[in-house]
Order: C-alpha cells, then structure tokens, then sequence
C-alpha cells in the first residue's frame, strides 16, 4: 500500500523532472549570443553601471560606453577610440582631439558637445565622480567644432591620457537635465543608458545579468554577434561551475582552476600580467621598522623563488622593486636572493630581538583566495624561521579600507604590516600614490606614512618629464631607490587568466587591472 | 480578541523601530562603511576623495542624524537608493527579492513534508527493520551535515558532472519566461534545501507517532477491526502531526529570511543572498529595508499562529 | 518469630540512577558514544603520537595524496591534512563547548529572572528575547562577525549570542510551572530570596533541560562554526578548523582533484555532530520518566 504510493510518486517526478528538461527553452539556432562573466575576478565590478563611479569593470562597461583613447589590448599604447586623433602641445599643457563620426544608440549624432559636457561634469564635484581628483589639472574644456576638443590644463600631467582612456564619454542630450547632484543615483544607468559603443542596452536583470544587443549602425561595422550576455557570479568558482556546464563562454579564473583547462581541447587558456606588484609593506609609524636591514632582513629571509615556483606554478616575476617591465628596471639591482642566514645576522645587528623579539606582529591583509592564504602561511614560516613572528589577519574589502583609511589617530599597531598590491602599468605612476611623500592622507592613499625624501624626489622627476626620450631612465632611478631603500618588501607580480570556450572566434581579452580598458573590438567577436 | 490583536500590532511596531536602531547600531559599529566598500585597494583613492563621496551620501553626518533622516524617509515608504548599485531604488529591489526566497523555500519545505512524513509514519510503522534503521541513519546523517557541504557536493554532481540541471541562477539569460525553465532552475537546489528539514521532520514524525501507536485509542480501533492502513493514517497520524505542525510553523516563520548556504552556492536571488551581499559591501539602506520586512514577516507569522492556538484551543486565555 | 522470612526491603532506585540506566540501555547512545570518544581522545592528544605539525609547511609536498608520511595527505601549502584535522577538531570542539557554556548562563539567567522577577521583568525580558528572535540570523551573525572579526574569540562570541534566546523561553517556562509548587511557595513565604530560589530550586530542577540543550546545541555550534567559516568568518587560515577546510570545497580542482582535503574532515564533523546527536537524544530520553513506557 505505502509502497505503492511510494512508487507512484517517484514515478510522477521523474515524469515532472523529464518534461521540465524537455520545455527548458532551446535557443533559436539564427540569434547568436555570446555569455560571459565579465565582471568576475579583481578586475570586475558587478552591479555598477555609472562609469563616473567606476574603479573596475571596464572591460564590460567598453562594450556599450567609449573612451576619447583607450590603450591597445598589449597594454603598451594609447591609441584613440573616439578620438580619430590628438595633438599634444610642445608644453605639455593643451592637447586637442579630432573626433570620429559616430551615432549614439538612440539615433543622435555625437558631437564635441557630448565630450565637453562629460569632463564638465566629472569636474563638478557634485556628481560624485571618482576622476574628479585625478582630472584635478584640467584648467578649461572647450569645443571649438562639433569635431575637435580641446583640452587646456594649469600644469602639465603626464598620466592625463591613461585617466582619459577610463572615462567613458556621456550623451549631453540624454543627461544635461539631470542636476549633477542626481546623476548618481539615477536610474537611467540601469534602465535606459546610451553609449556610443558596438552594443546597446536591452535589459539589466537585478543581480542576475546584463544583456546587450548589436548596434547595427556602429563605425567599424555591425558586431558578428546579434546579444552579448554578462553573467554575474558569487564568486569565480561558480563562474568555472557555469563555464563547464557550457552555460558561458568565458570567464576570469583563479590560477589552480586554470591549470585543470590547460590540457581541455574545448577551451582556451589566456594567461595575462596582471600589472599589480604584491609587496609587504612596512608602517613607518611604527618602530620597529625604522632600521633598514630589518626590512632587508625581510627580503632576505622569504624564498621569493620557491614561492613563485611552487604555489604560482612559476607564473609570475619576481619583483625587486615596483616594477618588473624590462625597461623600467636598471641593471645591477640587489636581487636578495635567499640567505636566511644573512637575514638572521641583519636582525641581530639591528638587535631585533630587542626591538620585539618573538613577539606577534599583526600582518593585514583584503586578499581573500585560497592561493593568497597558502602564499602568506608559507611567508610565515620562512619569517619564524629567522625569528620574526608574523600573524597574517584576513579582513574582507570594507573592513581593510576602514582600518587603514581611519582619518582621526589611526591605530598604527591594527595594520604594521600589511599584504597588498598596487597597480604598477601600464602607467608606471601607478604606484606614486602610495609611496610618495606628498601623497599623504588625506590628500593621497600613501597609508604606510612613507616619507622618504630621495624617493620621493625621484617620482617627482619621473612624473614632470617632459622628453620621452628620458622617462624611462627616470622610471629605472626610481626602481633603484626602491630597491635599496625598501619602503616596501616588494614580492613579485603574478599572472592572472582567464579560460574561453573555444567555439569563440576572434575574442580578444586580457586581465588588464581594473578591466582596462583595451582595445577589445567586441563587434568582431564571433561564436561558432 | 481585537484588543489583544491590537495591542500585539502595536507591540510589533515598537519592535520593528527597536530592530532598526539595533541594526542601525551595529552596522555603525562594524569597520569599513558604503564607500570603503567601493574602493578597489590596489587602485586607492585618496582620503579627500573618500571624504567627498562620503558626504555626498550623507555618510558624514553624526549617526542620530542619519538615523532619523532614515526613519523620517522610511515612514513615508521611501527607503533611499542602494550603495552598491547606482540609481536603483531600495524597496523595489528588496520587495522583488520575496517572491524567489518564497518559492525556494516553499518548494524546498514541501518536498521536505511529504518525504519527510511519508518516511517518519514508514519508520514508525516498520520499527527497528532494516527499513527503520537506514531510515533513521540517514536523518540522522541529514540532521548532521552541513548544508552548505550538502549544497556542493549536489551542486558539483547533479549540475556540473551528470548536467542534470543548470548551475545556478533563477532563469536562464536574456530567454523568454517559461515556467519549465524555472522548475530547471529550482529543482536542485530546492531538493539540497529539502534534505536537511526532511530529516528533522521525520524524526519529529517518528516519535510522535511511536508515542501515539501506544495510546488506548489505537489499541480500540485495531480491536474494532478497522484496517491496520486505516489505523495509522486517519487515527494515528492525524494526532501524531500535533508536534511536527508546531515544527513547519517556526520553520515558515523563518523562512523569509531565505537559505543563505543554497542561495549563496547557487546564485539564487533570494533574501538571504541579498542580504550577504549587503553586509559585505556595507549596503546600509538595503540592511535596514530587508531586516525591517523580514522582521515584520516574522513578527506577522508569530501574531497569527498565536492568533490561531487562542482561536482553537479554548484552554488559552488571551484577553 | 523468625519463622516469618521476610523478604529483604528491595531499595528503590533514585531517579538519577533510572536515568542513567535507561541511558546506557539506549543504543543508539551507546554507539553515539563509541564514535565520540575515541575522537575525542585523538583530538586532545594528537601532538603525543603525532609527529607532524598542522602548521609546518612544506613547499616540495603540495596536494599530495594520502600516503606513509601524510595519512591523510597534504594541503595546497604542503601542511599535513590529519595534524590539521585533529587541531581542527579541538579549535571546533573548544568554539563549541565554550559558546555553549556562555549561552546558557546567558539563557538560564535571562529565563530565572523572567519567571522569578515579576511581571514588569517578564514582559520587558521576554520583548527583548523576541527582539533577539526576530532578528534574521543572517544579518546578525554577518554584522556581528564583521565587527568582531575572524579567530576564535569572536566566533564563540558571535555562536553564543546567537543561540541564547530558545533556551531563556524554554528555562522560563519549566520555571514559570515551578514557582505554583508547593515547596517554592512555601520557600518563598518563609522569605527566601530571589537569588536562593533560583540557585538551590529552579537550577537542580532545570538540570535535564540545560544538559539536553547543552548536549544539541554543541552539535549546533559546531555545525554554526563550519558555516561560519564556510561564508570567509569564524575561523580563517592559517588557524586550521573543520569549517575552513571544508571551504576549500568551494574550488572545483580541489573538490574533483584533491578529495582528501575536504572528505576527511567532512566526514570528521558530521561523525562528530551525529555522535553528539545521538548523546543528546540518548539523554532527553534518559531523563524523560515516559520513555520507559516505549
């Protein structure tokens, strides 16, 4: 009797489970989508659609937004997007773009107008936009014909163009109404946005995805695709998850899930710098790291190279300053090989043991990856090993900012140490915010207090450099005072990558920091 | 009976003010707030910056201030805009959140119900068989695992190695709605909810039935000749699920706060979800909306179950 | 006068003494127990007969499968898994046993002071435990573990806080029914204090419940823990605990390529929590005088 019922019920869902595989929907064979999870991975920035407010996921935000420039997908050139091309004055201080012909996706002719209106806007401060610092030396915008801009600016500023290639021009027609105090918190970026670029918006379902459809009238001719799809995840293991269910095509991965498709004939692996330097930095509030060999004593003391070897798999450089690009480093640097004896002598002469001993030193960091753990538990046994006694303290995103950004009497002894990465490419003067002296809070992110005056100077140099043929020997002083001042324990900088289906065709991607953006020509990707 | 209910009512609004100061406070007292939330730490922005965008939310103002200016708001419906994702409206988002925790945990508690007392009345019936004791050890092994491990393991072999169902998400991209495509969706994770309440139910259902077969009635109506299948399910059971109802009932009351484990591995938009990545990216307004309404679901679901026993049984006084 | 052999008095046995004889009768505790003491041994003195360290990294080992040095094989940093698994095991046990100990001086004397204080103490007491109950768990476990952090103390924090509520009510009720007996009345007529009651008559007479509760919500909080730790609080790495290493899970390669990292202290916790299960069924039975009649 039970059993009869029981079996009549397993039976009725069985039959309930084959007809809901039989109704999924299967897509019509003619529409051609290509779904990905774009903004999964350090790069990415979920659910934001203001590219004022943007620090990520411009790799998404560049397939329906464009930059005036924008650099190549190699990362190594500014090259222009919607701007046919510019000049530079020979002081350094105008700079005049000639701009393309090109329609927004609701029909309207884009003009000089819509360029001046969006760096008008990111200057007020009142629209909330993060560029307005760092567009801080713009003096005057002015759009002479509806085809040139120019550009005037109070001081010369070397990183202009790499600020301008993340700054997404804005429709004046669509949003000139809005009072920039609203911009913010309109809906018109999650409903209705407009952009210039090869695919326009459909629909944004909360949380869930994006979709975007081809823009038919695009200047460099109609995307191959008809939809592009961004999916978004918890986290990148659910991306993998999706990827091999053949649910998306593509995604960002964590180095040990890229290893496992490395030997799949269906997908293809993209491995890419990901132009971020790890290093231990050193809070120069606190004592004990006043002496120089103690920090010598720290590069010495870690095995870099079997660090790099074993839990990276070798894929990444090794960093003996803040950069490892060839022509940023100068020969005869001090490479601290591994010598933890060497460090032990450094220790005791700097009477270490005096200075802290065995004691436990809180070591902070927002790296949250299984890999990040297994880097900084190996980090710690090579420290215990010459005697330093570090106790790594894992915080997600808020909780770091919020200790180290603390405005009134910081708690030096809540972050003395930290473990963090800093964007060092492709603009080299990435890293300036956080080492030079005169970027101090609360005027700059230099939350390690660095204040030393050589270093500094050298930035100073490199950055005001006005003959190209010079910058990159400034670039290498630099190398070299970081390299024997140490204001950081530079580590190295890892490679990061990113797994496609290979049924895709002419899919350009690379794990640029914040998502680039590059040059991606989402309107030649194709599916097969 | 009506000055009771209203006097419960206005007990639950004082609650819910005394919820949001709680939450309030709390949030405030945990490190990091919206925009530190915001800033990607290898591409830092300076503390004037920071500064800035923080008044512009009005971040910067002293707490009571910014409780109050909430509160004023919230009392005419208006629950502000989302930290996290520019220019959409708090409640919408909040209120579009119900309809998939309450489908989820529907479809999960139903299949826990009926597998779960189905198995109980076999167990009790069979006793100490094989039946009864792999029964038993598998509720006891349900009641024992973690759900999120549970969660995993289900999400790894049913989704990504025998590709029985997809592997996460409500619905699939940018298609049409069909019903068929959404039970795709829901089935897993529903079953992985299901296992854990269907094991707490069948044991709760086991022992009240155990308890109840021995009762002199029971002994009447086998001695009457009613049919032994009739003896359990219209005798027994019905007087035996007295425990288990008092167990579906505080399960619902919780069940709009969502399952963040199976929420969370299968990327189902539900509350709980919501609500993780709210305290993660320090969302305040989406905080404090999602906590009031869970709170007035929960305070609503307590108020008609009490509403209920005073109704049915005589014996409790509410006035 | 001695013709008449009178049988000896047969002593009755006390009520604790039926308990625990009808505790040791019950099966599945009697195997609950078997299961949870040998791991209990092991935990607590693994660095006797152990020789590896769950901390000693060893970059030429890394995810290598069980073998004669590694029983349980190694992680991704070349730690030993098992050296791991038995401290897991005692960091989980100790969250454990000390959030349940602090939540039930917290529920037992929230629920005494409830029942015993009078109605003004009831009503408020009782609101803010339905405060404390309405509270989605979610929030307050997530607000909670981010004010406090990640390690040990704050996670038995943020566990304690969480499970006190159900025990006050169910404290306060046996103690509600208590204080129209007899012998409290008539304790309290002779002027005992508030603090006497509940200490020398409402805790003997609550003992069953607060052991049943203690016994299941051990279970509770270390499956709590796991959660915890699965979500990226509670306990996080270096520290090893069985919450952390089950979320190595998360990663595909390590779930398909490297099982013995997650499987052995999966299978660990939820041998554990059924052994503590089974204890604690075992004790509610014991202690229920009705379960005799079964």
């Amino acid at each position: 009797m039970h059993i009869r019922t029981i079996t009549q019920a397993l039976a009725i869902s069985g039959l309930l489970l084959g007809a809901t595989a039989l109704t999924a929907p299967a897509f019509a064979q003619d529409v051609k989508t290509i779904t990905g999870g774009f903004d999964v991975g350090p790069g990415g920035f979920p659910k934001n659609f203001n590219p004022l407010a943007a620090t990520g996921g411009f790799t998404w935000l560049n397939t329906y937004y464009e930059p005036l420039v924008i650099y190549n997908a190699e990362l190594n050139a500014i090259e222009g997007a919607l701007a046919a091309d510019y000049t530079v004055s020979d002081d350094m201080l105008t700079y005049t773009f000639n701009l393309v012909e090109e329609t927004w996706h609701d029909g309207e002719a884009f003009t000089s107008a819509d360029v001046k209106f969006t760096l008008d806007l990111i200057r007020d401060a009142a629209s909330g936009s993060v560029f307005t610092g760092r567009l801080g030396k713009i003096a005057s915008v002015e759009a002479p014909d509806d085809r040139t801009v120019v550009v005037t600016l109070s001081e010369a500023d070397g990183g202009l163009l790499s600020v301008l290639a993340q700054v997404m021009i804005l429709p004046e027609h669509a949003l000139a109404s809005v009072p920039p105090e609203s911009i913010a918190t309109s809906t018109w970026w999650a409903t209705t946005p407009i952009g210039t670029g090869p695919f326009k918006f459909t629909q944004y379902v909360t949380d869930q995805y994006v979709e975007l459809a081809a823009d038919e009238d695009y200047r460099l001719g109609a995307p191959k695709v008809d939809r592009l799809i961004n999916r978004y995840f918890e986290n990148p293991a659910a991306a993998v998850a999706a990827l091999r269910a053949g649910e998306i095509q593509f995604t960002f991965v964590e180095p040990e899930d890229a290893a496992t498709f490395a030997d799949n004939e269906a997908f293809t692996v993209i491995e890419g710098d990901s132009y971020v330097v790890n290093y231990i930095g050193f809070n120069q509030k606190v004592d004990l790291w006043k002496d120089v060999r103690v920090r010598q004593a720290f590069m010495y003391a870690i095995d870099r190279a079997a660090i790099v070897e074993s839990l990276y798999g070798g894929a990444a450089t090794i960093a003996n300053c803040g950069y490892v690009a060839p022509h940023l480093v100068p020969q005869g640097l001090n490479d601290y090989a591994y010598d933890p004896e060497k460090a032990k002598a450094l220790l005791e002469e700097a009477g270490w043991a005096e200075l802290n001993g065995d004691k436990p030193i809180t070591w902070l960091t927002y790296y949250g990856s299984p890999q990040a753990a297994n880097v900084m538990a190996a980090v710690q046994a090579m420290l215990a090993q010459v005697g330093v006694n570090v106790v790594p303290r894992v915080v997600d995103v808020p909780t770091y900012n919020g200790t180290v950004y603390q405005e009134n009497n910081p708690d030096w002894n809540e972050f003395p140490l930290i473990y963090a990465g800093l964007q060092n490419g492709p603009n080299p003067a990435g890293i300036n915010v956080g080492l030079n002296k005169s970027q101090l809070p609360p005027v700059g992110a230099n939350i390690m207090r660095i204040e030393f005056d050589d270093l500094s100077a050298a930035f100073d140099a490199a950055i005001g450099e006005t003959d190209p043929a010079q910058v990159d020997a400034r670039w290498q002083d630099v190398c070299k005072v970081m390299n024997e001042e140490l204001p950081w324990a530079t580590m190295w900088v890892a490679n990061r990558y990113g797994v496609a289906s290979a049924n895709l065709v002419d899919f350009v991607w690379t794990p640029a920091p914040a998502g680039g953006p590059y040059a991606a020509h989402p309107e030649l990707w194709d599916i097969k | 009976m009506l000055n009771y209910i209203a006097r419960r009512i206005g007990i639950g609004l004082l609650m819910l003010v005394a919820l949001s100061i709680l939450v309030f406070v709390l949030l405030r007292l945990a490190p990091g707030d919206a925009i530190d939330a915001y800033i990607n730490p290898s591409a830092p922005l300076s503390m004037d910056e920071l500064a800035a965008l923080r008044a512009r939310l009005g971040l910067d103002q002293p707490l009571p201030v910014q409780y109050f200016g909430w509160l004023r708001a919230a009392l005419v419906g208006d629950f502000g805009f989302s930290t996290q994702r520019a220019g959409v409206s708090v409640l919408p988002l909040v209120l579009e959140r119900i309809g998939p925790t309450l489908l989820l945990m529907g479809a999960g508690l139903l299949i826990a119900i009926v597998v779960g007392i189905a198995a109980g009345i076999i167990s009790a019936v069979r006793r100490n068989s094989l039946t009864d004791v792999s029964l038993s050890a598998a509720s006891s092994i349900g009641i024992s695992s973690p759900a999120f491990l549970t969660a995993l393991l289900g999400l790894y072999f049913f989704s990504v190695q025998l590709r029985w169902a997809p592997s996460g998400g409500m619905l699939t991209p940018a298609s049409p709605f069909s019903v068929g495509d959404l039970l795709a969706h829901l089935i897993l994770p529903a079953f992985l909810l299901s296992l854990g309440h269907a094991a707490l139910i069948m044991r709760y259902m086991r022992s009240s039935l155990l308890e109840v077969l021995n009762q002199d009635y029971v002994r009447t109506a086998r001695a009457k000749g009613v049919r032994e299948f009739w003896v359990i399910i219209k005798h027994a059971t019905r007087n035996a699920l007295l425990p288990v109802v008092t167990l579906i009932g505080s399960t619902i009351g919780m069940a709009i706060g969502g399952a963040i484990f199976i929420e969370s591995v299968f990327n189902w938009p539900g509350m709980g979800l919501l609500l993780v990545n709210a305290v993660n990216t320090r969302d305040y307004p989406v905080i404090m909306c999602a906590t009031l309404i869970i709170g007035a679901c929960v305070i609503a679901v307590n108020l008609l179950t009490d509403i209920t026993y005073a109704a049915v049984d005589p014996r409790i006084q509410v006035a | 006068m001695t013709s008449v052999a009178t049988a000896p008095l047969e002593r009755t046995k006390g009520p604790t003494r039926r308990s625990l004889e009808r505790f040791f009768s019950n099966r599945a505790a009697l195997v609950g127990l078997a299961i949870f003491l040998p791991i209990l041994v092991a935990i607590i003195t693994y660095d006797w007969w152990w020789g590896l360290g769950p901390n000693a990294i060893d970059l030429r080992a890394l995810n290598k499968g069980p073998s004669a040095t590694h029983w349980m094989g190694s992680d991704g940093v070349g730690r030993d898994v098992m050296a791991r698994l038995l401290q897991g095991g005692r960091v989980s046990l100790i969250v454990a046993v000390v959030s349940v100990a602090i939540s039930i001086i917290i529920g037992f004397l929230v629920g005494a002071f409830a029942s015993f204080g009078g109605r003004v103490v009831d009503a408020s007491l009782m609101r803010l435990v339905d405060l404390a109950m309405t509270l989605p768990p979610v929030i307050f476990l997530l607000v909670l573990a981010s004010i406090a952090g990640t390690g040990i103390m704050p996670t038995i924090l943020v566990i304690s806080l969480l499970s006190w509520p159900v025990l006050s009510r169910m404290v306060r009720a046996r103690l509600l029914e208590l204080r129209e007996r007899d012998f409290v009345v008539a304790a309290r007529g002779m002027g005992a204090s508030v603090p006497h009651l509940l200490f020398k008559h409402g805790l003997p007479n609550c003992i069953d419940i607060l052991v049943v509760y203690a016994t299941l919500q051990v279970a509770n909080a270390i499956l709590l823990e796991a959660g915890l730790s699965f979500l990226g609080l509670g306990i996080a790495p270096p520290e090893a605990s069985w919450g952390n290493m089950l979320n190595l899970a998360r990663s595909t390669v390590v779930l398909e390529q490297y099982p013995w990292q997650w499987m052995f202290p999966g299978a660990a916790l939820v041998l554990t929590v059924l052994a503590i299960n089974f204890i604690g069924d075992g004790l509610r039975d014991a202690f229920d005088p009705r379960s005799a009649l079964n």
